[in-house]
């Protein structure tokens, strides 16, 4: 092997010379940028979001609108002060047998 | 190897290794992920019989460096880069400064072999080339920075005078 000139590094001083370079860790948003983090589906399910367009939403919120404006089918009520006690059931029953035109009763 | 476990796996080395090429930390995270990116877009370019994981990515970094060396070739080398290590205040500082003094493919050689633990034979399937070249590449740089790195010799300090 060669002597060392005066100015020159051995290998072990070189060596050791070099472990004296670090380097930073890598930031841990790196991960995250390339696979980024997916809730489960049950957690999924509160937090999702739906993108809807501008006009859908307009429309949608018109027929909701609507809907609340019409008028529901009228339901009548009863006459007040009736009461079931009053019905009773029918007491004689009067069949009427009604025939056709030309067969005489 | 799910890219996920390659990234868990490899991310430091190669954010190392990019960082010791360019000194820049920003543009090393924008080339690891530029790199991890590159293996979720296509898994199927790794070949395990051409070489293994680590050599695969190292090749596609070692390639996004180049790419950026190109793009700002303008830019040049720091003027700091050929400076005398005497006037670093920190060997560390000096080191990096030698390092990146030496010419790239002494760099990227030195780099992969001293500090990221790659074999001569790896190296030369990460840089395409043959191991012996890769040796020579690696034996100049040393020579090279046993020069540069002289003035840190113990005995004398870091301002070049000689120690009692």
């Amino acid at each position: 092997m060669e002597p060392l000139e005066n100015d020159e590094l051995s290998d072990l001083e070189l060596d050791r010379v070099l472990r004296e370079w670090n380097t930073p860790a890598a930031p841990a948003r790196l991960r995250a940028a390339l696979f980024p983090h997916r809730a489960p589906w049950w957690q999924a399910i509160w937090t999702a979001s739906v993108r809807v367009p501008a006009p859908a939403l307009y429309v949608l919120a018109l027929l909701i609108l609507l809907a609340w404006l019409r008028p529901g089918p009228q339901v009548l009520q009863p006459r007040a002060g009736l009461d079931f006690n009053e019905w009773k059931p029918v007491a004689e029953l009067r069949p009427k047998v009604i025939r056709s035109n030309n067969v005489p009763n | 190897m799910r890219p996920e476990d390659a990234f868990d796996r490899y991310h430091q080395a190669v954010f190392s290794f990019v960082y010791r090429l360019t000194r820049r930390a920003d543009l090393a995270e924008d080339i690891t992920q530029e790199c991890f990116l590159a293996l979720l877009r296509a898994p199927g370019r790794f070949d395990e019989e051409r070489g293994s994981m680590k050599t695969y990515l190292y090749g596609i970094a070692r390639n996004l460096v180049l790419k950026n060396y190109r793009d700002s070739r303008d830019c040049q080398v720091d003027a700091d880069v050929a400076a005398d290590p005497r006037e670093s205040l920190e060997v560390g500082l000096a080191v990096e400064r030698a390092v990146a003094a030496l010419p790239h493919l002494q760099q990227e050689a030195l780099v992969l072999f001293e500090y990221q633990g790659v074999t001569l034979e790896e190296i030369a399937q990460v840089v395409g080339a043959e191991a012996g070249t890769v040796k020579g590449r690696l034996h100049r740089a040393r020579e090279n920075l046993r020069r540069a790195l002289a003035p840190l010799r113990q005995g004398k300090d870091i301002h070049g005078t000689t120690g009692k």
